[in-house]
């Protein structure tokens, strides 16, 4: 069976061999993966190691901008990501840098027992000051290379895989970067005018490019936002329908309107019970990334199993890193019986895999996911 | 004569404007600043209640400790002039390696806000540091918080630190997104608290506060 007709099974709420499978990595577990694969005789591809356009010497984009996309291929994974937009901004070379909407970042090392890591950390925000927003330039999302590699996915690989356009941090994530997370929280509380005016800069960007990447023929859009916390939303739902609800909205009526098959996901960690009936009435067809520590994916199946697919589900706060192979295996298990009982999901872990988690629990997810039929 | 309803009301709303009139006059009328203190911790209660239940959220949260915050600058000077100063100190950071603090922020502001004084030593703070920052502010409580994975296993080597240092009956609370209370419990910190408003009665409990 094709990766992609595995995929357009499993949305279509068909039952189809296994249950499709997206993993994205950090990149230095990446790196972890790539070692062992070749390993275990992958053959070495010293050009693999290398993105596409050469300048991120070694780097794996999480969100899929620029990769080869040999490792997700090499583990039978369903779907292809290619982005476009803020998030592309995350895990940049060097010990700081400032990103092109004007945001510093700072590299920030972790140590873990398999290594050492990098995140990078939004510690720099150019629109702090209010006199900095009316005069703000964002860059432009029409500029024609921030498309090629969405081109070249399509044409190399939307035959065989399931290709996902990717414009997350779509409002919220990217609005905040810019303002300063606490500040923003603030404002959203007590200036309105002004939440609008910096909320209206990445919604824009993202809005075109969104459009832009259905027109070229994405299979589905991903955008999204962290709006939720470990126990319930992380701003009031009255809130997020005033500033992001409309907006989130438009966005999706643009793209269907271009492909009314395209389907749309939302990526939102955390606890968002809140705002599920109203994420189903933009028209969100897919819920990601399902943090299972916060809504619990069997119950998610039996109340909003009509209403919405999902892609995501796998515990990355406690099984992926501190359980047992067998944790994980039962997990996988527990999924495929529960939420993706006939179909409606694309299995994954729920972030990017980490440096902290075990190669014996990574090798379990994937071998189970790959191995159990569906049913 | 200044209207302690009405600044608790302005706590519990936000206004710091409001908050900070109001107390302005209490101080100049000469008030019992226990008596001011007490309507502003009243504020701080409730909205800890709200949060709790999920009648609000974090943006209420945040401008109504800057709504007390202000309020209590205003009250500061009298406070400290009568000798007047909170029964526990709390020392409080994110683990080293990790950056965030939104959650630790919040935790330091229900924690003024239930009047323990607090000593926020900021993110990336290392074992050494809260060892030697506990013992120079004599805090009864530390509070550490982590958001990553990666960093929080850190948090078994603070409570070592603390431990093996010798400073007393100090408490540790720990807290943050991936922590549980089993996690807790193995690494032998004295409390956990899932959110902000917990973390008050985290803290309360540990050190016996009323």
């Amino acid at each position: 069976m094709k990766h992609r007709d595995r995929v357009l099974m499993a949305l279509a709420r068909e039952v189809p061999d296994r249950c499709p499978m997206q993993i994205s990595f950090t990149p230095e577990f990446a790196d972890r993966v790539r070692a062992d694969l070749v390993a275990r005789g992958m053959p070495e591809n010293p050009a693999a190691a290398l993105n596409v356009d050469g300048s991120r010497a070694g780097e794996h984009n999480p969100h899929g901008g620029g990769n080869t996309y040999e490792l997700e291929r090499a583990l039978d994974e369903d779907l292809i990501l290619t982005s476009v937009g803020w998030a592309n901004e995350y895990y940049r070379e060097g010990d700081q840098y400032v990103d092109e909407w004007g945001v510093l970042w700072r590299s920030q090392p972790y140590e873990t027992r398999f290594g050492a890591g990098r995140y990078t950390e939004m510690v720099g925000h150019p629109l702090a000051d209010d006199a900095a927003i009316a005069s703000y330039v964002p860059p432009d999302p029409y500029r024609e290379s921030l498309y090629a590699d969405a081109a070249r996915v399509i044409r190399d690989f939307r035959d065989e895989y399931f290709v996902v356009g990717v414009t997350v941090t779509t409002i919220w994530e990217t609005a905040w970067a810019l303002r300063g997370y606490t500040q923003l929280l603030i404002d959203m509380v007590t200036d309105e005018e002004l939440t609008d005016a910096i909320l209206e800069i990445p919604f824009q960007y993202h809005m075109a490019a969104a459009e832009r990447l259905a027109r070229m023929g994405v299979d589905m859009l991903w955008t999204g936002d962290d709006i939720g916390s470990q126990r319930g939303m992380l701003f009031a739902p009255t809130t997020w329908r005033h500033f992001y609800k409309p907006r989130m909205a438009e966005l999706i009526a643009r793209v269907k309107a271009i492909n009314p098959a395209l389907k749309v996901a939302y990526h939102t960690d955390g606890d968002v019970r809140e705002v599920l009936p109203e994420l189903a009435e933009i028209g969100i067809d897919v819920l990601n990334p399902v943090q299972p520590a916060c809504m619990d994916p069997a119950w998610l199946k039996r109340e909003y199993g009509d209403r919405f697919l999902f892609w995501g589900s796998m515990d990355e706060q406690h099984t992926l890193p501190f359980g047992t192979p067998q944790d994980v295996r039962d997990e996988v298990r527990l999924r495929l019986d529960t939420i993706g009982r006939g179909g409606g999901l694309i299995l994954g872990p729920t972030h990017h895999v980490q440096l902290d988690t075990p190669l014996e629990n990574f090798w379990a997810m994937v071998e189970t996911i790959r191995e159990t039929p569906c049913r | 004569m200044a209207d302690l309803a009405a600044l608790t009301a302005a706590i519990e709303a936000g206004d710091r404007a409001t908050a900070v009139r109001i107390t302005r006059e209490a101080v100049d009328e000469g008030m019992d600043p226990r008596a001011v203190l007490g309507a502003m911790t009243a504020a701080m209660e409730v909205i800890g209640a709200k949060f709790q239940c999920n009648e609000i959220y974090v943006p209420e949260m945040l401008i109504s400790a800057r709504a007390m915050k202000e309020a209590t600058a205003v009250l500061e000077p009298v406070l400290v002039k009568a000798g007047i100063r909170p029964e526990h100190t709390a020392v409080l950071g994110t683990i080293k390696g990790d950056l965030h603090d939104i959650g630790k922020n919040l935790v330091g502001m229900m924690w003024k806000g239930a009047n323990i004084e607090v000593i926020d030593l900021g993110t990336n703070v290392t074992a050494e540091k809260f060892v030697e920052a506990a013992k120079e502010h004599g805090a009864t409580i530390v509070g550490i918080s982590a958001l990553l994975t990666t960093t929080m296993v850190g948090m078994k080597d603070v409570v070592a630190a603390i431990r093996a240092a010798n400073l007393g009956d100090v408490k540790v609370i720990v807290g943050g997104a991936p922590v549980t209370q089993d996690f807790a419990d193995l690494i032998g910190a004295d409390g956990y608290a899932s959110d902000a408003a917990s973390a008050v009665e985290a803290a309360k409990t540990a050190v016996g506060m009323a």
